[in-house]
């Protein structure tokens, strides 16, 4: 019985399908909504489902240079990791899985998607994916800095004197104590962890591993059919992921009762998350240098996480 | 099971790849023109993909120079089916101004079979929308060939590739500005890809490993 419960944790709600579908929404709204605000019509709000689809269809052509086995899996590696971060997710009172060191578990599968882009990157052969992932790997040291910081921060709050890394007691400290987002303190940390998310996605100021007018999407410039198609799913995924575990952690005070309007009220949150750090960030910058990528993290971002965790071990 | 879905999904979600086989960049800055605010062909799902391996149709312009033939000859080759060839402006039609030099290699006819060629020098962007447009349409005729040829000869691991209905032509007409497109020299390369589609064919497959390699 407790293994039919987690399998349909793992592979229906709220692993697998639910984040596939939130999404295919959240990618298919930051699409529309950036069209609207360039004043353009936009795209159908199931345009990533099309795409998905698409590519699905299409023939997948395995270069002759490539590694075909670590060219093959590396998208199923991507795409496994980020359906079991969702399980450690709690959506507000529901939980579907809680250990004691939820956050920890979430920081190591999170870097998965990156490393199996670097893995399908070097497997394909591409001179431009050797750039992509050297690109990728500078991406990944500038944002786990501030993101370790600000989850650091978040753990040291709830606990107090310990730090506490469940997801779950996190939530349950905010139901009684008014969401983090709600105590000054930890507001410099909130905005860091906005800023992590567009890194953490790979979205328009901070796309530099995949920039498609410079290096040919780096990475995924060899791929094509199937496996990109789950590529571009674990695109998807890692959005909903990361604007769910900013509302768990910064706003999981809010509670309804029932685990369905719950579910709706998260997605939601998660929509209003992602148009405000992936949408506008995306509307009104342009492209970044990777030095600059790398300052900027390891200088404000880290910086306001820092603010946080020192304020916070301050007892403020 | 989800074959409905691909189907319907393969003619709303077309990707383009450029080439630009020695443009003068006029139609180039149109083709770019098509993508922003004013005409915004991201609402029937186009997007300009950086890889040609991402790519469904392959948008084309320029006259065919002597030495952007084997690029681009190698470029279509790496495109996975289905694909669509659309040719932008008169230049890869029939040469246009640059017909007769020593420089030029063209028609395009005479290495792919081209789907859907809009003529103009350059096309306006509404004209270039509905060649694409037109595209879309091919291109999910295309995929349900190949399917069926795959299903027909299972094995053989050759995939013919289908030549659509003829070449549609998307007319000038909805380009008044551009009447000085050559309209006579249109029927020449036609009667050239009746010729040669089989040919071009071989080659593209040939092609396909070399450029992989
Ligand atoms: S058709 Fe005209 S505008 Fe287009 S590339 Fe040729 S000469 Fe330039």
């Amino acid at each position: 019985m407790i293994v039919l419960k987690y399998l349909f944790n793992a592979l229906i709600f709220p692993g697998a399908l639910f984040t596939i579908l939130a999404g295919f929404l959240l990618s298919g709204l930051d699409r529309k909504v950036i069209a609207r605000m360039q004043r353009r019509i936009g795209p159908p709000l199931a345009q990533p489902v099309y795409d998905f689809f698409k590519l699905a269809g299409k023939e997948n052509i395995v270069p002759a240079a490539a590694n075909v086995t670590a060219y093959k899996l590396a998208p199923v590696l991507s795409f496994v990791s980020l359906a079991f971060i969702m399980v450690f997710i709690p959506i507000f009172s529901f939980s579907a899985f809680s250990s004691k060191a939820d956050l920890i578990v979430i920081l190591y599968l999170i870097t998965i998607p990156g490393v199996a882009l670097i893995i399908g990157g070097s497997a394909s052969g591409s001179p431009y994916g050797a750039i992509g992932i050297s690109r990728e790997m500078v991406t990944m040291m500038s944002y786990e800095l501030p993101f370790v910081l600000v989850l650091l921060a978040v753990a040291k709050k709830a606990g107090g004197d310990q730090l506490v890394f469940s997801l779950k007691e996190i939530g349950e400290w905010q139901a009684v104590n008014g969401s983090m987002l709600l105590h000054w303190s930890m507001i410099p940390a909130a905005l860091a962890m906005l800023l992590v998310i567009p890194a953490e996605v790979g979205t328009q100021p901070f796309d530099v591993a995949e920039a498609e007018t410079e290096i040919c999407e780096g990475p995924l410039c060899e791929y094509s059919g199937a496996p990109l198609a789950v590529f571009k799913l674990s695109t998807c995924m890692k959005m909903f992921i990361m604007t769910g575990l900013f509302t768990a952690m910064f706003l999981g005070g809010i509670r309804t009762g029932f685990a369905g309007t719950d579910a709706i009220l998260f997605v939601l949150i998660c929509c209003v998350v992602t148009i405000l750090c992936i949408t506008t960030i995306h509307a009104i910058t342009a492209r970044l240098r990777i030095q600059h990528l790398f300052q900027f993290y390891w200088t404000y971002v880290t910086l306001l996480a820092l603010v946080s965790l020192v304020l916070v071990w301050f007892g403020l | 099971m989800f074959e409905n879905l691909i189907k319907k999904s393969a003619m709303k979600s077309p990707w383009l790849f450029h080439i630009n086989a020695g443009s003068c960049n006029g139609c180039d800055i149109e083709i770019v023109a098509v993508t922003t605010t004013l005409y915004d062909a991201e609402r029937f799902g186009f997007k300009l993909v950086g890889s040609p391996r991402h790519a469904d149709i392959v948008v084309v312009s320029g006259p065919v120079t002597m030495q952007s033939k084997e690029r681009l000859i190698r470029t279509l080759a790496q495109v996975p089916e289905p694909k669509c060839v659309v040719s932008i402006g008169s230049c890869p039609q029939s040469g246009n101004v640059f017909k007769g030099s020593y420089a030029i290699d063209g028609p395009l006819e005479k290495y792919v079979h081209v789907d859907v060629a809009v003529a103009g020098c350059a096309p306006k962007p509404q004209a270039i929308m509905e060649g694409l447009y037109e595209a879309a349409q091919i291109l999910e005729e295309k995929r349900e060939m190949i399917r069926k040829a795959k299903k027909g000869v299972k094995g053989s691991g050759v995939i013919e590739v289908p030549a659509a209905a003829g070449t549609a032509q998307v007319s000038a007409a909805a380009a008044p500005a551009s009447t000085a497109a050559p309209e006579s020299t249109e029927a020449a390369p036609e009667a050239f890809a009746a010729a040669e589609p089989a040919a071009a064919a071989a080659v593209e497959s040939t092609e396909k490993e070399v450029a992989s390699k």
